[in-house]
């Protein structure tokens, strides 16, 4: 038997948006933030389960999903660029961000702030650091994690609940805790 | 309560056969029963004046259950239970909070990937696979600050505090506060704050 197409149950899927078959995206805020303009902005293999998942992406952000993932209320914040394998679990209300969202120089969240504000409209914003996320294949990360941008997390590596990763996590490792520790690794 | 329909609920479902209310308890919406797949009774059981809020999820094995105490609030928590997780009376449990006695899938990878596969054949997708689940229990007047979680085979004793944003990996004893990821002990109540009236 063919498997059905993927497809999101609350509405009619942005054009930039391609599911490998039998994949489903149910919740209705899926897609209030996707903003990106980029013709592939989120592309998701086969297989996979994206139950409440936020997919809020900037004009130029990248979101790329393997086969056979399962998101729980995921809030994906993407500027520029998350990459994501095969066999991928992240947990309930875990964040993933690849961006600052904002400058770090005072005088530059000024700005930013302005251009930001009711009173900043067209006004540039300054540039923000963003750094591409890495997750490879058969990565577990718990509920209530959080992955920050430029990290890359091995294949197989496990993310305990709760856990803050700011650094690249190697294959296998288990890791927990705020700032993350590698605590074993995965039997 | 008739027909199992909430009459204030936006959500258009119904609360499960197996889910005991008490006639004083407060469901905000059945939503949290969406992945309620208990067989046992009851499967989930509300004590006098208890309460859940919107974003509380029952997420609850066939084999498992879950017992809300007397006055029990519980503002939007994630309740992962293959097993047992017991909430105390009086025990307060803030929002994003997630409760968990087991991990749902194995932590080997080949043992997960089988998992995920036979996951998306599912009708209701979600994570069902035989791991270990440790009871969790959460004793009278404990207080959870949001976003903590609590991990398998945890107990916190009566009466304990468990700071915003904290995992908690090990059993925290009666009348103490925690906080931090991994949680750690800050201290102990003061015997004034346990015998304040």
């Amino acid at each position: 038997m063919k498997p059905e197409p993927g497809k999101w149950l609350h509405g009619t899927l942005p054009e930039n948006v391609t599911l490998g078959p039998n994949t489903v995206i149910t919740g209705d805020l899926a897609f209030k933030r996707f903003h990106t303009r980029l013709p592939d902005g989120l592309r998701i293999g086969a297989h996979g389960t994206m139950d409440g998942v936020h997919f809020d992406l900037g004009e130029n952000g990248r979101v790329t999903i393997g086969d056979y993932c399962y998101f729980t209320n995921v809030v994906l914040l993407c500027e520029l660029e998350v990459r994501i394998g095969n066999y991928v679990v992240i947990g309930w209300n875990a964040t993933l961000a690849d961006s600052d969202f904002h400058p770090i120089a005072p005088a530059q969240r000024v700005a930013d702030a302005i251009a930001c504000s009711p009173l900043g409209k067209g006004r540039p914003r300054p540039p923000i650091a963003c750094k591409v996320i890495i997750i490879e294949d058969d990565v577990w990360i718990g509920p209530n994690a959080t992955i920050l941008k430029g990290v890359r997390i091995g294949a197989g590596a496990w993310i305990e609940p709760g856990t803050m990763v700011t650094r690249d996590v190697p294959p296998g490792a288990r890791i927990m805790g705020n700032p993350a520790e590698v605590i074993g690794e995965v039997s | 309560m008739s027909g199992r329909k909430l009459p204030w609920d936006w959500y258009d479902g119904e609360l499960p056969q197996n889910v005991k209310i008490h006639e004083d308890a407060y469901v905000e919406t059945s939503f949290s029963f969406r992945f309620f797949r208990s067989e046992r009774s009851p499967g989930v059981e509300y004590g006098r004046g208890a309460s859940t809020y919107l974003g509380t999820m029952f997420d609850v094995g066939p084999q498992a259950r879950v017992k809300l105490g007397d006055f029990a609030l519980v503002h939007g928590a994630r309740i992962i239970c293959d097993s047992e997780i017991l909430i105390g009376d009086y025990a307060l449990i803030s929002w994003n909070v997630v409760l968990m006695d087991t991990y749902r899938v194995p932590t080997a990878v080949a043992g997960r990937r089988s998992e995920l596969e036979a996951l998306a054949q599912r009708e209701l997708r979600i994570a069902a696979a035989a791991v270990e689940a440790r009871p969790v229990r959460i004793e009278s007047k404990v207080w959870i600050g949001f976003e903590s979680c609590v991990l398998p085979g945890v107990t916190i004793g009566e009466g304990s505090i468990v700071g915003a944003r904290s995992v908690v990996t090990t059993d925290v004893p009666p009348f103490t506060i925690v906080a931090g990821n991994p949680a750690r002990i800050v201290r102990a109540l003061t015997t004034e704050e346990r015998d304040a009236e």
